[in-house]
């Protein structure tokens, strides 16, 4: 979104610069060449119309110069006096010069024809002047005076013609160029009225298209505008439920241990580091009567807020069921009657140490094995079975029993710290590992030592509770392990199948 | 086998995963009362909880309809999980197919 917007400013900033580039590149030159055009065409028109009325006057004034002459022989032929002759003399003077200049401006008006009328004209006069005028002159009174007059009339008729001709030809050619003058004033302003057009329509184009754009740019902005609002909705509703359900998960998993002198407790707790996970893991532990410590760890199917007010629920059904009957399998029996209506899995581990007699106490459902460690011994894996609670009415489950020495741990956790590899098998291995080198270490904070030698300092997947009870360790009695015990013995390949509340004795210590 | 042609067989293999959830839901949704469900997972190499749930979901409804169920597992860490769940409580889990049947067989006389 944020991409689109600038080049989208771009194509404005360019399309309105696109009007005058248009304009100056397909307007302009139109004028310009029209001008051009205009202005030769005038001028052409203009030149033009100068010589043909020079031509027209020198036109007139041949034929005014061949009258004179005709005039002045005429006048002779009937009173011989040199006056009468006087205008043929002037005008005999002048016709070869005149003559001569509108040859030259019927050459530079080029008009076709007019050169040879000129020759024909020129010619008449000349054949008038030879044989009608120069015998007249010579003897105005001779006997075929009157056959020259008519020689002569038929010459200056036919001088009269091509000099009426000749005018003729050069109106003609002044109408044509008033015309061509005309056409291209015309198409001139065709020329202006196209380029007016052409603007016009840029400029309305250029318009409409400035309108789009900016109509679109406004509808995307108005969308990334509601986009930010959505996500910002969406993440404050995310940052809420997560931070609900943060405070739920803190305010439960972090119920005070109980403190009494036979026993010591550890636990820690590790939100899934992809928060969207923090799932319905708990623990608890709560001092009974008669020197009993309830604990009570599981894993409520399901992320979130609902993870964790499911799992607050399946909780303090524990405890509550826990104190009317202590016995652990009647424990989870009540707890799955009451979460069969929340439609939701969970997995439990619940029980007692019993601070008098040393023993374990426990059943589970659908949880991983809790994990026994013994002074001397090779870490153990309990037994464990009974269907996850809250999806199958009237489940039974087995109430067992481990007879514990001091200095034995008991360790619950849940299954992200055995699930961690996506090999439960491994991860038991790595957890008795884990377990059996935080104890040789002799650290305070067992379930904190075992976490950090399971994950290190890596973020885990989902979420993992460990929650260890111990009996306090006599002053002789150290937790060392036999090199040589094998790891992984599980409980019942030493019990074998026994009946529910057959005491498994494993506490015996050489 | 032609009784085996009456039994509904439910196969999925690779990784049931939550991302796999729904698929796992939509391939045990039986239709009808077949003689039996062969539920062949022998080629599934890995499990989660949520694959543990529908199973047991799904074991809860044929249980309400009378029908027989086994189970055909060969993922050693499969099994272990099957273990934490107690499914044994629930289902008849066999390592063979043969077994399956044959239990099947048995279990509708």
């Amino acid at each position: 979104m944020d991409s689109g917007k600038p080049a989208s400013r771009a194509a404005l900033t360019f399309r309105s610069f696109l009007v005058p580039v248009l304009i100056l590149v397909l307007v302009v030159p139109i004028l310009l060449g029209g001008g051009y055009v205009v202005s030769r065409v005038l001028r052409h028109s203009f030149n033009n119309s100068d010589a043909r009325r020079a031509a027209r006057t020198l036109n007139f004034t041949l034929l005014k110069d061949q009258l004179d002459e005709e005039t002045g022989v005429r006048g002779y032929t009937s009173i011989p006096d040199a006056r009468f002759l006087e205008p043929y003399d002037v005008a005999r003077a002048d016709f070869p010069g005149k003559a001569a200049l509108l040859r030259k401006r019927l050459a530079f008006l080029d008009i076709p024809g007019t050169q040879a009328t000129l020759d024909d004209a020129v010619a008449a006069n000349k054949e008038w002047l030879a044989r009608v005028a120069a015998p007249l002159l010579a003897a105005p009174r001779r006997k075929e005076a009157s056959f020259l007059q008519f020689r002569g009339k038929a010459l200056i008729d036919r001088f009269r013609t091509d000099s009426q001709r000749l005018d003729d030809a050069l109106v003609a050619r002044e109408s044509g160029d008033n015309r061509a003058t005309q056409d291209a004033i015309d198409n001139v302003s065709t020329l202006v009225l196209f380029a007016v057009t052409l603007i016009v329509i840029i400029a309305a184009a250029s318009s409409v298209a400035q309108n789009r754009l900016a109509t679109r740019l406004e509808a995307e902005r108005r969308r990334a505008e509601s986009e930010a609002r959505a996500n910002l909705e969406l993440r404050t509703a995310f940052e809420t439920e997560k931070r609900i359900a943060d405070t739920l998960q803190s305010a439960f998993a972090q119920r005070p241990l109980p403190v009494v002198p036979t026993l010591s407790f550890s636990a820690t707790y590790i939100p899934a580091s992809d928060e969207a996970k923090v799932g319905g893991d708990w623990y608890d532990a709560v001092e009974l009567p008669k020197g009993r410590v309830l604990f009570s760890l599981g894993d409520v199917e399901g992320h979130g807020i609902e993870a964790a007010v499911n799992m607050s629920r399946a909780r303090q059904a524990l405890i509550s069921a826990a104190l009317i009957d202590p016995d652990p399998a009647q424990v989870l029996r009540r707890v799955n009657a009451q979460l069969l209506s929340s439609g939701r899995m969970a997995t439990a581990v619940a029980g007692y140490a019993d601070a008098s007699s040393y023993e374990f106490v426990y059943a589970t459902a659908g949880h991983p094995p809790p994990l026994l460690l013994l002074p001397g011994r090779a870490p153990v894996l309990l037994e464990c079975g009974g269907l996850p609670l809250g999806v199958i009415e009237d489940c039974a489950y087995r109430t067992r029993r481990v007879q514990a020495v001091p200095g034995a741990v008991l360790v619950l956790y849940t299954d992200g710290a055995v699930e961690h590899s996506r090999n439960v098998i491994e991860g038991e291995a790595l957890l008795m590992q884990a377990a059996r080198t935080a104890l040789e270490n002799n650290q305070r904070d067992l379930a904190a030592s075992i976490r950090t030698e399971i994950f290190g300092r890596h973020p885990v997947g989902d979420d993992v509770a460990i929650l260890t009870i111990g009996f306090a360790a006599g002053e002789t009695t150290r937790m060392t392990f036999a090199a040589d015990s094998t790891q992984g013995a599980v409980v019942s390949r030493l019990t074998g199948a026994r009946p529910p509340d057959e005491r498994a004795r494993l506490g015996a210590v050489a | 086998m032609s009784d085996a042609s009456m039994l509904a067989v439910v196969k999925m293999d690779g990784e049931l995963d939550i991302s796999r959830r729904a698929e796992i839901r939509a391939a045990l949704a039986i239709d009808g009362q077949p003689a039996g469900v062969l539920v062949d997972f022998a080629e599934v190499t890995y499990a989660d909880s949520s694959a543990i749930s529908e199973l047991l979901r799904f074991r809860a409804d044929l249980g309400r309809r009378g029908l027989a169920v086994a189970l055909l597992i060969k993922s050693p860490q499969f099994k272990r999980l099957l273990e934490y769940a107690g499914v044994s409580d629930a289902f008849a889990v066999f390592d063979e197919r043969a077994d399956a049947l044959t239990y099947l067989g048995s279990a509708r006389r």
